[in-house]
């Protein structure tokens, strides 16, 4: 499974329990959609940081890196390069 | 009784914000007004750039039209709101989180024909836009000086226009007044020590009523607001950073604030020293958080504060750290100038122990919501007409005790606060219900530790229907504020558990959900 797959698949479990996968479009704003709340994302780059091992600074919780599953794989991939 | 209130009004000194502010700018321009991503803005720096969106307002030919503010928290958009006070010029300052054609009701509601943003927080430029369905440009408000006008006091003049935060459809529109502005931020500047020197954090987003106290009274008063990046204002490592690093005096939060503090606090006591007033408000803090306040806040006296956007703060309640109360926190005694009732439901005065809505009529409070008449409103003329003041009925049941002290019991209506925001739960299923696939439902409130209440939504869809949880989430996110959104969603084929007299059972479905965990 690479990135997308894993995050597609947590956000559903977590957040759309009755949503196949698949209905998920990677580029699908989660944030203006209603489907993360402020305390929802907490919940997400927790989950984050413990499944990719990366370490995400309180400056780069910025919603726009975790505003779709692209932006969140981005981000990931991102902090494993620079880490 | 009338003449009493009157005089204690009177008395209450009324500085007025903007001439404050200028003398503070005068007396210490170097002094930090304001800290944002760790950097200090100084007041002559913060009075630059209120002069620059000053000079924006003046250019952009609008006549005396109030205007649309429309910004994330940054210091361009402190230094926007204080050229508008600057500029005696109205403005809506509504929540960035309600649906883009709620926003533009609302500035259209408002008189706005045009909303400014900054457009870019690193150079500090504005922009405008046009509010559809205006011209957009002049509007027949015609000012009564043109040319250069300096400014002089005028206690009637409508400032802020905040809002409710309305569940269904747009909120109503809360204007204040300069004078009511002026009442408050004295009289929190008394309250809390604010003075140069000292620094206050600042949690809630700038549309909030909140911002009152921590962002005007502060900076009316010569202090320095840490402002909390909003998009990280749930990190409770980033906030107990920010306390910290910039010895913060005085804090005022939602409950939901300070649970998320007791997860992160280290308990190596003396950590969080220099804060002298911890300041509870929006809704009841859970016992198993109060009791952790003292240790974390070693040298701050605790308030647990009461008030609505209509009125401003109403009541406050000192808290005994000695002594905390095991149940709910008392709403404590009027502020100076505050009158409050309690009002049975035949329209009596409750003078005894007992419970009734809680009155309250404060100097700080609003003229009524604009574009409203009274009675649709809920600005009342005191039951017995004991007074000539307007109360607010405040839709909030209150008990009082046999000792006289009041506590929360409950609401009128089916209102109930998630992350500190007021929340209609009928208005919430009633926006649900016009979903063409969904054949029933029921909204309920679920207690949560961190965010005070949950909403839970049950619905039942039509046969055949595809409907899931990613397209109602999409639905609901066109309609109502973000925070308004049921955090759970459960969609079946069932019918849902009905009452006796075939309503949805609210009380079953919660009851089944808080089970579930």
């Amino acid at each position: 499974m690479n990135h997308t797959q894993t995050i597609t698949k947590f956000l559903v479990e977590e957040f759309l329990p009755d949503v196949p996968a698949e209905s998920l479009a990677a580029d699908y704003d989660l944030l203006s959609g209603g489907v993360i709340d402020s305390l929802g994302l907490l919940r997400v780059i927790a989950w984050l940081e413990d499944r990719f091992d990366v370490v995400v600074d309180d400056i780069e919780i910025a919603p726009d890196n975790f505003r779709t599953v692209t932006a969140m794989s981005a981000f990931v991939q991102n902090a494993r390069r620079t880490g | 009784m009338v003449t009493t209130t009157r005089t204690v009004r009177t008395q209450l000194s009324s500085q007025s914000f903007v001439e404050s502010f200028s003398a503070n700018v005068r007396g210490f321009p170097d002094g930090p007004a304001l800290v944002w991503r760790g950097e200090p803005v100084s007041y002559r720096e913060l009075n630059d750039r209120a002069l620059r969106a000053k000079a924006e307002l003046s250019e952009a030919d609008i006549g005396a039209a109030p205007i649309g503010v429309r910004c994330a928290k940054s210091p361009d958009s402190v230094a926007l709101v204080l050229a508008c006070l600057m500029d005696q010029r109205s403005f809506l300052l509504p929540s960035t989180t309600l649906p883009e054609h709620t926003l533009q009701e609302l500035f259209r509601r408002a008189g706005c024909t045009r909303v400014l943003t900054v457009s870019d927080s690193s150079s500090g430029r504005y922009s405008w836009a046009v509010v559809p369905g205006t011209d957009g440009t002049r509007h027949n408000h015609t000012r009564h000086n043109s040319g250069v006008r300096s400014f002089s006091p005028d206690p009637e003049a409508v400032t802020f226009m905040l809002t409710t935060s309305g569940s269904t459809g747009p909120p109503k529109i809360v204007p204040l007044s300069e004078g009511a502005v002026d009442r408050f931020t004295d009289w929190a500047g008394r309250q809390f020590e604010l003075g140069a020197g000292r620094s206050v954090l600042n949690v809630s987003p700038l549309s909030f009523d909140l911002c009152l106290l921590d962002i005007w009274a502060t900076l009316k008063h010569g202090g320095c607001v840490v402002l909390v990046e909003p998009s990280q204002a749930t990190s409770g490592e980033y906030l107990r950073d920010l306390l910290i690093r910039h010895e913060v005096e005085l804090v005022q939060a939602v409950p939901m604030f300070y649970q998320l503090l007791t997860r992160v606090n280290r308990d190596d006591a003396g950590e969080l020293s220099s804060v002298r007033h911890v300041v509870v408000t929006g809704d009841s803090i859970a016992p198993q958080c109060l009791v952790q306040l003292p240790g974390m806040f070693p040298s701050a006296r605790l308030y647990n504060l009461y008030g609505c956007t209509e009125t401003n703060d109403s009541l406050s309640y000192e808290i005994d750290p000695t002594d905390l109360p095991t149940s709910a926190l008392p709403l404590g005694d009027p502020l100076p100038g505050v009158r409050a009732l309690l009002v049975n439901e035949d329209g009596t005065i409750r003078t005894g122990p007992g419970t009734g809505e809680l009155y309250v009529s404060t100097p700080f409070q609003t003229s009524g919501y604009l574009g409203l008449p009274d009675h649709e409103s809920r600005f009342v003329a005191h039951p017995d007409g004991a007074d000539a003041l307007r109360y607010f009925r405040t839709g909030d049941l209150v008990h009082r005790h046999e000792n006289g002290s009041l506590t929360l019991e409950g609401r009128t209506d089916f209102q109930v606060k998630v992350r500190g925001v007021r929340t209609n739960i009928e208005d919430v299923e009633r926006v649900l219900r016009t979903h063409p696939d969904i054949a029933e439902v029921a909204v309920v409130a679920v207690p949560d530790l961190v965010a005070g209440h949950l909403l839970h939504a049950e619905t039942r869809r039509v046969p055949g229907s595809a409907l899931n949880s990613l397209l109602l989430r999409r639905f609901c996110a066109d309609q109502l504020p973000l925070t308004a959104i049921p955090t759970t969603f459960r969609i079946t084929d069932d019918p849902l558990p009905r009452t006796s007299t075939g309503k949805p059972d609210r009380h079953l479905v919660a009851r089944l959900r808080r089970t579930e965990g």
